[in-house]
């Protein structure tokens, strides 16, 4: 049903302006009917260039995650020293070496690190940090610490690499109900769905019909976003249906009842509807999901427990799910947050924005253990910050070229360090 | 109902430009500029101006623009009230009309913002009583349906955006969260020192960026930063030795107590140990931040944006003000809001000039802005996009019904706005920001409750001139003129592109 538009790339569409409003509800109508047996298949593969079945999660925690509550230097002599409230955490972590444990709540990220699934990479950063939230987010999602690029790092790769016309849900934002910067590309078709429940027109085919037609070369300086955005809203819901109706999950998803203060990001729902997409066979690639609530500024140590334990669970239940279904093989779940935060805690028990933080890389084809070197509490900046070792976009780099296996280079115009993460 | 027909008329002269998206978007720089012609449908009943028919519209004409219905004044009022109220009924539309442009905008501007009733039990919301989040959510909402002035709630909607806090981390223990939503409309046209000082130590804010626990022995840095980064400098106006500096010089300040917040303390403890504690402590008479001296930094001068002195929180926002970087920065995030997503540098100059020079009077300022020709140039016709607010306010307005209230309160967060909600620090993201597949589905879907939840649907015969200015595409057109009933015209109506934009 897409075989003539898997001939042509998305930017001959958008050369000939034929891409919006394009019949993509029929499209839809024909994913419809994969059966489960294509449910492994390659779809959305851009003229022969990405020829595997690979998925990437990545997971961002906003706001600016704690590294040294998460992953805690228990070796070194420094940290009760600058913590000597928030420390008290370490009496508690789950060692994975003699220097280093994992928060007690990461207990199923934890068993991921016993059964060599975790790649834990420390000291990750980029030069010149900013300790603005909106510029260092802005710095991860371009993958430019120079912040001059517009597009985001995953927009970016799926445009370079998906055929996307067709299949909004290529690249997929679970549980928002904005695309985010990550994601964003003009030439990348990309679905949001907040929630699989009110994914739906409650106004019937009428008004689908009726949407259908009113956003269709609409005018204006809006009117190609506004006619992308409804044509997409169209093919999602015909495809969510689908794959609803062919999902069910083997895993328990539970929401932390305790946690009002990062609740709102929903994110074992986001990750139960991220594990639908990826086992019913909708030709997901790339999906997006959030966790908020990292800006610790206060009473740090129970609100950063929580967030782990709420991680923690979405995190091993999405892994089981996705094992039991068989196809744990295909997927790398990652994590970014846009900065790590200030050794010394202040005096509201919280800590300020800070500098570099570990990264976790998780799933069947990692090679477990730990990556790059955990900065010295000892040798801080002039800040009183970490210094950083790996550059965030060698991260990035091994996450393209050795997972989804497409040409960092081609994304980034530039060659980082080598990690030697994901297995061959 | 009349047949809506396309008019007779002769063909306006069109340049057809084939734009990719990337150009559509990433030009919204360009904001209609260089993209001349558009297509209006001047309706067959009551045109108001100009009729000029569609032509080519087979094929993709993305790249046309709206064709500007604003040299005419009535569509000047329409596109004013559009952008400063939420949508105006038929009465206030007709005198808006009659009074002309320039009255109405000194009657928007200076007509005192009306108060909004006592929201139940807010002043008294305690551990025991805790602020009902949703009834708070309802509350707003109710009054900017009901509101004389309108404009008041849409200044009072901007800076909830601007200086933003939210009820997760602000919590439901006290009534701080109304207490804000009254300050900023209290202030919302009062000059700019005023509003910040009230910012600086409104107890929803020292809660959600930490200054009221923040102290001159170990500053917490979260409110001096985003004070300066988001609120009125911009990213690279300070330097990292500014926010701690800022931090030390603004510390001291706590939140207050209320009398309800103390009983409820006094209760706990009881029920906890069984015993009253033996001192409790006295409410305080204000609605503001406390100021403990002893807290506070005391000691030799120190340099805050490359001034040495000894400082204070006045001192602080003074020195603030008199950074080249703050009016740009607060006209640039008005111009966003309520005139063109991508305002010109000169633009946003002149009129930050004007801003300093009048002290900050805010009330001048958007005087100021309404009046500006770029205000209404054509290349400002339909280009900001409404929130879901907005869109939501704005028809429920349209249909006449205040109930729809209810429905407004449960639908903004399918669109991406939920009221004392926003996605972070940094408030909502503005314009293309609110379109996405969800919120378009979820657009579409609020109007199909809103019009089957109202009672008595208003006639749809000339909504298409109130609500739009009679200027739409050939397919909005075609579907209103299919439409067999009013409550399909209506959906048409409110789900058109045409009605999202402002």
């Amino acid at each position: 049903m897409v075989a003539s538009v898997d001939k042509i790339g998305r930017r001959e569409f958008l050369r000939a302006g034929l891409v919006f409003g394009a019949g993509a509800a029929g499209l839809a109508a024909g994913y419809a009917a994969v059966p489960d047996v294509f449910a492994r298949a390659i779809y959305a593969a851009k003229q022969e260039k990405v020829v595997n079945d690979k998925v990437l999660v990545m997971i961002q925690l906003a706001g600016g995650n704690d590294g040294l509550q998460t992953v805690m230097p228990l070796a070194d002599a420094s940290y009760r020293d600058l913590r000597p409230q928030l420390s008290k955490s370490a009496d508690e972590a789950l060692p994975i070496s003699k220097d280093f444990g994992l928060n007690k709540n990461l207990v199923g990220t934890k068993k991921l690190w016993d059964d060599g699934k975790l790649a834990i990479v420390q000291g990750v950063g980029y030069p010149k940090p900013s300790f603005s939230h909106f510029d260092s987010i802005r710095v991860w999602e371009t993958a430019d610490p120079d912040r001059r690029q517009q597009d985001g790092w995953l927009g970016k790769t799926i445009a370079d690499n998906y055929d996307s016309a067709g299949h909004p849900l290529v690249g997929c934002a679970c549980g928002t109900t904005g695309i985010p910067g990550a994601l964003r590309d003009l030439e990348a078709t990309l679905t949001v769905v907040n929630s699989q429940q009110s994914f739906k027109w409650s106004g019937g085919d009428e008004m689908e019909k009726a949407m259908g037609a009113l956003y269709t070369s609409t005018p204006g300086i809006y009117g190609a976003l506004f006619d992308t955005a409804v044509t997409t809203a169209r093919d999602t819901v015909a495809q969510l249906k689908s794959s609803a109706a062919s999902y069910t999950p083997k895993a328990q998803y539970t929401d932390n009842p305790k946690l009002v203060y990062s609740s709102k990001n929903q994110l074992a729902a986001a990750l139960q509807l991220a594990a639908q997409l990826i086992v019913t066979g909708t030709g997901v690639k790339v999906l997006h999901v959030t966790l908020g609530g990292f800006d610790t500024h206060y009473t740090q140590q129970q609100r950063h427990d929580d967030l782990m334990g709420y991680f923690d669970q979405a995190v091993s239940a999405f892994y089981a799910d996705l094992a039991a279904h068989g196809m744990s093989d295909r997927v790398l779940i990652a994590t970014w947050s846009e900065f790590g935060r200030r050794p010394k805690e202040n005096a509201s028990a919280g800590t300020d924005h800070g500098t570099s933080a570990p990264v976790f890389l998780m799933g069947d084809t990692v090679k477990g253990g730990l990556y790059g070197a955990a900065p010295s509490l000892s040798k801080l900046d002039t800040g009183g910050n970490l210094a950083w070792n790996v550059d965030f976009r060698s991260v990035y780099q091994e996450i393209l070229d050795g997972h989804l296996e497409v040409d960092a280079k081609e994304v980034f115009s530039q060659s980082f360090d080598k990690l030697a993460i994901i297995r061959a | 109902m009349d047949e809506l027909k396309a008019p007779e008329a002769p063909l306006a002269p069109e340049k057809k430009a084939v734009l990719t998206r990337r150009t559509v978007l990433a030009a919204a720089a360009a904001a209609g500029a260089g993209v001349a012609a558009a297509r209006l449908v001047a309706l067959a009943n009551e045109p108001t101006f100009d009729r000029v028919p569609i032509t080519g519209t087979q094929g993709n004409n993305t790249g046309l623009d709206w064709l500007a219905p604003l040299g005419n004044e009535a569509a000047r009022v329409s596109h004013l009230l559009r952008r400063t109220t939420f949508g105006a009924t038929a009465e206030e539309l007709d005198r808006a009309q009659t009074d002309g442009y320039a009255k109405t905008v000194n009657r928007l501007i200076d007509t005192t913002i009306a108060e909004p009733p006592a929201l139940a039990g807010g002043d008294d919301a305690s551990q025991e009583n805790p602020l009902n989040v949703g009834a708070l959510q309802q509350w707003w909402i109710d009054w900017m349906l009901a509101s004389p002035t309108p404009f008041g709630e849409r200044m009072t909607l901007f800076w909830h955006g601007h200086f933003t806090s939210d009820f997760r981390k602000v919590g439901n223990q006290y009534p701080f969260l109304y207490w804000q939503n009254l300050t900023w409309r209290k202030n919302a046209l009062a000059d700019l020192k005023t509003m910040l000082y009230g910012v600086t130590i409104d107890p929803a804010m020292l809660r959600y960026l930490d200054l009221g626990n923040s102290t001159a022995q170990s500053p917490n840095e979260n409110y001096s930063r985003e004070l300066m980064e988001l609120f009125t400098m911009g990213p690279d106006a300070f330097t990292e030795d500014d926010v701690r500096a800022g931090a030390k010089a603004l510390s001291g300040w706590r939140e207050p107590r209320t009398q309800a917040m103390i009983d409820a303390d006094i209760k706990r403890q009881q029920m906890r140990t069984g015993q009253a504690p033996k001192t409790t402590p006295r409410a305080d008479s204000v609605k503001t931040g406390v100021f403990e001296a002893q807290r506070g930094y005391k000691g030799a001068p120190f340099t805050y944006l490359g001034e040495s002195r000894v400082w204070n929180t006045d001192a602080v926002l003074d020195k603030i003000l008199q950074q080249d970087a703050t009016a740009p920065f607060i006209v640039r995030k008005l111009l966003t809001a309520f005139v063109s997503p991508t305002p010109s540098d000169p633009y946003v100059a002149r009129l930050a000039a004007g801003y300093r020079k009048s002290r900050y009077d805010t009330k001048a300022l958007m005087r100021d802005i309404f009046m500006s020709p770029e205000f209404t140039a054509a290349d400002t016709y339909r280009a900001l996009i409404k929130s879901p607010t907005e869109v939501m306010i704005h028809s429920a307005k349209a249909l006449g019904d205040k109930t729809l209230s209810r429905i407004v309160a449960g639908q903004g967060q399918g669109m991406g706005q939920t009221l004392f909600d926003p996605p972070s620090v940094g408030g909502w993201p503005q314009n293309e920001s609110w379109v996405s597949s969800n919120t378009m589905l979820a657009r579409a879907n609020f109007v199909t409750a809103a019009v089957q939840a109202t009672k008595k649907l208003p006639s749809a015969a000339n909504a298409h001139n109130t609500q739009i200015d009679g200027v739409m595409s050939a397919q909005t057109l075609k579907l209103l003129n299919e439409a067999a009933d009013d409550k399909r015209r209506w959906s048409i109506l409110l789900a058109s592109p045409e009605f999202q934009l402002k």
